[in-house]
């Protein structure tokens, strides 16, 4: 494009308004109106997006403070510290517990190695990443906000643009390869898992890629937690 | 491997050393050298678990099995158990090999449980990292893993988790072998074979730290370290340990910038990779609560609050300024510094002010000149197979616990005979080949006796079977080391000077080893903080450049400052990390004189009785926070490294030094640490060519040998007064774990500190008709009586009373009267 070209656009568009379309986020605008487009572009399957923590039926954190997302994230935006759980009040199963937990997400690059890594499936990525902030203390997530809530579910902050239906698959069943790494590898089945219950196993990766694709994100969801096997 | 198998006779001279073959090749090993080390040093790793190249080989975890042919055939053979025979074809990379290695693997990790993410050994885990290169990738087994409670606390310091323990064997060999505490040991039988203590008796060793750190699993973990950071986000600089003046090197690791680890470094000269408790945890001090990290200034109402660093130095320099004579300022302290700050501060008090009332030893040390002047030896010349040495001074257990290691292996493997003359018997137990332990005050007497060939009769208590025994010791044609150090607290120094010139006489090619315990007080020495000397033992009238003025009339020591502030002779006194409110062995003396004491610096890194008395507080940075180096017991200079950023405004002593000198119009020539590590190089004898920003990084660092003109002045006359039938002669000295400023501030060493009890050989308890563990009256002349609990002990010779220093309940130091030759003290049930 020329010189002169791009002031010819911008006088093409002067009367318009506004010179580019921009995506609203579900806000109204200026009138109070919400505009009747606003809805988001369907996402792959394996979008990453923002993180979750999970628990696990009885409520249990399965995060066990072990550091191994800390240790692979390629951008160090993961802060973990352990500690001893208290006897009287355990955190989570088993010694030891993550009692920090931040992520900064002006730093991370959503490649997902945290959930990789992560021995317990207790970070998991939801494919949610409307969310835009304008400080940094709101962008450094703690722990309690990454924590799912009492129902399972990713909680929302005021600047994240929840839509229904899209924290049903926060779940460890986001994660890109199968647990062992190996594309035939048949899962064992999934531990408890609050909001979710108990589910059967991965399939094959293979297989589960040729199903997904026909299958609706949430009758998929409700196929698995009906069950309770 | 037929090329290989004609070389000897090829190559005209016979080198030293055995011939085998390792994968092909035709190798050497030394005589009598293990396979496995033998491999090592010839670039082939053979996986172990249970062998330590510092312990003896016991073949627990066949995971050295090797594919060894002596000429009957191949077989597999545990390679730290076989020594080298001549000859002898060896693969470590046969399909045999790998089977027993596979093998060996698959049948750990049965029991071994999966816990790696939690485990704080998960990341560095010998058990892993063979796993992966050695182990069959996958496991038949699905059963049930054994179970045990997770991790049981077997010491105040140490957690053991039997499920993850491999029964290698390394812990409970450590405590036996090298610590000489075997209170961990293997209960029951075959699959249920486990580790644990013994009923009722914790795994309260020194030295249980080195356990963790050589448990080839996580099945030994350290309280303090406990989930503290993964080893992935370790970070690590090697440094020398300036707990104690063994100069022990250790690795310090840390995590985002605070300081969580300290491992040991196996260091040929001093430690061996050994680590007392106190070395490993004393890290927990710097960011404790206690911690300094302000500058502080007394307020009009008498509150010590925070102010800015130019006004606090400024106060500082009209502190020193404003007392009308060089002689009215005191120095106590310095042995927590390092060397470059010792010689900061000995250049800007002498060289700038003439001031030489400068003691770094708090009243329990021994004269200057003996300590440097008398002719030094090494601890490896003191461990050297076939010698003597002679412990005249503290049990080193509780002082030198390093040293203790050494000493301790030297004396059961080595042939080394010890002569015990310490006031009390030592951990050494029964491996002390002549016991001669002297009443306080008679180990001048007995030394003298013995340089006499005076061993007939008893003398002091002491039999003639022990006299003879280490009379012909000493007299032996073997190499004789004495340690000198002080073991009475409540005891005069001359004593050990006296014992010292005797011992000379009769060993003149003896050699000296130090036996003080303050950090880096032979550092301290050397860089003249202590009255009479410059930098490298100088007389005050020898000339060093740079220094514009030297004192002219030698100062005082520690107890002559205290002395000296009760007479109103002190204006100023500067505390460099001294504590004499409570360090100082004569209690009533300091506490009068800091009472008449004008203004009182305290630079310093953590609050203790003395700073939380200064008008002025320095904050100075700490061990891991700053580059320099370390002088050890033997005169050697390893280097000290920082691994941490110093809290708040926290700076290093010899910045403080010469902000000072620039602050009252002086300069001290340098403002980097090269430049001071430059001037010492040029400027102090001994360390002429020593590059101190390399001594010591990568071997075990040059001792300093400064051929001294002068030889100490030794007097053998103490004058003892004679012992009186009521009273019991009091023995004081020093446990490890003590109320000291550091330990104070480590919360998991804070409360391993005893109570006070006194102790008394069986026979003086009866004759007082006490019960031991029963409570009793104790005074000493002129004191008021107060309860203390009394145990007997056959270690405390007959007519002595023991009294530990520095611990809860009974403070010793209150007992002492400073310059007095020995304390009388009565018990009565």
């Amino acid at each position: 494009m020329g010189y002169f070209e791009g002031f010819a656009v911008t006088l093409a568009k002067w009367g318009e308004g506004v010179t580019t379309k921009e995506y609203r986020g579900g806000r109204k605008n200026k009138k109070g109106e919400i505009s009747v487009k606003d809805e988001k572009a369907p996402k792959p399957e394996r979008a990453h997006g923002r993180h979750v923590l999970n628990r696990y039926e009885d409520g249990m954190e399965k995060c066990i403070g072990c550091e191994l997302c800390a240790g692979v994230c390629p951008a160090n935006c993961i802060y973990v510290r352990g500690k001893d759980n208290p006897v009287d009040d355990p955190k989570s199963p088993g010694e030891r517990y993550g009692y920090v937990y931040e992520i900064n997400y002006l730093r991370c690059i959503h490649c997902d190695l945290c959930v990789e890594a992560c021995p317990t499936q207790a970070i998991t990525e939801s494919k949610l990443f409307e969310f835009s902030f304008t400080n940094r203390s709101d962008a450094i997530y703690t722990k309690d906000e990454l924590l799912v809530g009492d129902d399972g579910m990713p909680q929302k902050m005021p600047w994240e643009d929840w839509r229904p239906g899209e924290d049903l698959k926060t779940s460890g069943w986001m994660r890109a390869t199968s647990p062992s790494g190996k594309a035939e590898y048949l899962g064992k089945g999934w531990s408890g898992e609050l909001g979710y219950g108990v589910r059967a196993g991965d399939l094959p990766q293979d297989e589960k890629d040729a199903s997904v694709r026909d299958v609706d994100p949430v009758d998929d969801h409700e196929d698995h937690d009906g069950g309770h096997h | 491997m037929t090329a290989t198998e004609n070389t000897e006779s090829e190559t005209p001279e016979v080198e030293p050393g055995i011939p085998f073959i390792l994968n092909g090749e035709e190798v050497r090993a030394n005589e009598g050298e293990l396979l496995i080390s033998a491999a090592e040093r010839h670039g082939v790793h053979i996986p172990h678990f249970c062998y330590h190249p510092r312990m003896s080989s016991v073949g627990m975890c066949r995971m050295c099995l090797v594919e060894v042919d002596s000429g009957r055939g191949p077989g597999l053979q545990p390679a730290c158990m076989q020594p080298v025979m001549p000859d002898m074809k060896v693969n470590t990379e046969s399909e045999p090999t790998t089977k027993a290695q596979d093998g060996v693997l698959e049948l750990l990790l049965i029991n071994h449980p999966l816990d790696c993410p939690v485990c704080d050994k998960g990341g560095e885990c010998p058990l892993q990292d063979n796993a992966y290169a050695f182990g069959p990738g996958e496991s038949r087994f699905v059963e049930e893993k054994r179970h045990y409670e997770k991790p049981i606390s077997i010491s105040e310091l140490v957690y053991l988790d039997r499920e993850r323990c491999i029964l290698c064997d390394r812990c409970t060999r450590f405590a036996d072998e090298v610590a000489g505490d075997p209170l961990i040991h293997f209960i029951d039988r075959g699959a249920q074979t486990q580790v644990n203590t013994f009923p009722e008796h914790e795994f309260s060793s020194y030295f249980s730290g080195n356990t963790v750190q050589i448990c080839p699993v996580g099945a030994l973990t350290a309280q303090p370290y406990r989930f503290a950071a993964r080893p992935w986000d370790l970070a690590e600089v090697e440094s020398t340990s300036m707990v104690d003046p063994t100069g022990a090197r250790v690795a310090l690791h840390s995590s985002q910038n605070r300081m969580v680890r300290i491992q040991g470094v196996d260091s040929d000269a001093t430690n061996w990779g050994w680590l007392s408790d106190k070395e490993r945890f004393i890290y927990e001090a710097t960011d404790s609560p206690q911690r300094l990290v302000e500058p502080m200034l007394r307020d009009g109402r008498g509150e010590q609050v925070q102010t800015r660093w130019n006004t606090a130095i400024k106060n500082t320099v009209d502190a020193l300024t404003g007392a009308s004579d060089p002689r009215r300022i005191g120095v106590i302290g310095g042995a927590r510094l390092t060397l470059e700050s010792q010689y900061a501060w000995a250049k800007l008090l002498k060289g700038l002010g003439a001031v030489d009332n400068i003691d770094a030893q708090i009243g329990d040390g021994l004269p200057a000149d003996l300590v440097m002047g008398l002719p030094k030896a090494t601890i490896d010349s003191a461990c050297a197979p076939g010698g003597v040495v002679v412990l005249l001074g503290a049990d080193p257990k509780e002082e030198l616990p390093t040293l203790y290691l050494r000493l301790r292996h030297a004396i059961q493997n080595d042939g080394v005979s010890l002569i015990e003359m310490s006031p009390r018997q030592t951990a050494f137990a029964d491996s002390v080949a002549a016991r001669l332990n002297p009443l306080p005050g008679a180990a001048g007497q007995i030394a003298g006796a013995l340089a006499d060939g005076m061993v007939g009769t008893s003398i002091g208590g002491i039999g003639s079977d022990q006299l003879t025994t280490a009379h012909a010791l000493l007299t032996s044609d073997r190499p004789v080391t004495v340690i000198v150090g002080r073991g009475n607290l409540a005891e005069s120094a001359d004593v050990v000077v006296s014992a010292v010139a005797a011992l000379k006489r009769l060993v003149p090619n003896a050699r000296f080893l130090s036996g003080l315990r303050r950090g880096n007080i032979h550092g301290a020495l050397e860089m003249g903080l202590t009255p009479g000397y410059l930098p490298g033992g100088q007389e005050l009238t020898a000339k060093i450049d740079g220094w514009e003025m030297a004192p002219q009339t030698k100062g005082l020591d520690t107890a002559g400052i205290l002395k000296a502030a009760v007479n109103g002779g002190l204006d100023t006194l500067v505390l460099l990390g001294a504590d004499p409110l409570r360090d100082f062995p004569d209690a009533a003396l300091a506490e009068a004189a800091f009472e008449r004491i004008g203004t009182i610096v305290a630079v310093d890194s953590l609050m203790n009785r003395s700073t939380q008395r200064a008008d002025v507080i320095l904050p100075a940075a700490m061990f891991g926070e700053v580059d320099g180096t370390f002088m050890n017991l033997e005169g050697r200079v390893s280097p000290v490294n920082a691994k941490v950023t110093a809290p708040g405004q926290a700076r290093p002593d010899w910045m403080i030094a010469a902000e000072v000198a620039q602050a009252a119009g002086g300069d001290l020539g340098f403002s980097r640490l090269e430049e001071l590590q430059a001037e010492i190089s040029a400027t102090v004898p001994g360390f002429k060519g020593i590059d101190l920003a390399t001594a010591g990084v990568a071997e075990d660092g040059p001792v300093i040998s400064t051929a001294r003109a002068w030889e100490p002045t030794l007097t053998e006359t103490a004058p003892i007064p004679p012992a009186d039938d009521y009273g019991l002669r009091l023995v004081v000295d020093r446990k490890l774990w003590d109320n000291g400023t550091m330990i104070n501030a480590s919360a998991s060493l804070g409360n391993l500190v005893d109570d006070a009890v006194l102790t008394l050989s069986p026979a003086d308890l009866d004759r007082l008709g006490g019960t031991s563990g029963e409570e009793v009256q104790m005074s000493i002349a002129g004191g008021s009586s107060q309860g203390i609990v009394a145990m007997a002990d056959a270690r405390i010779p007959a007519g002595a009373a023991h009294v530990p220093f520095g611990v809860k309940g009974v403070q010793a130091q209150e007992l002492i009267t400073a310059g007095d030759p020995v304390i009388e003290v009565r018990v009565q049930a």
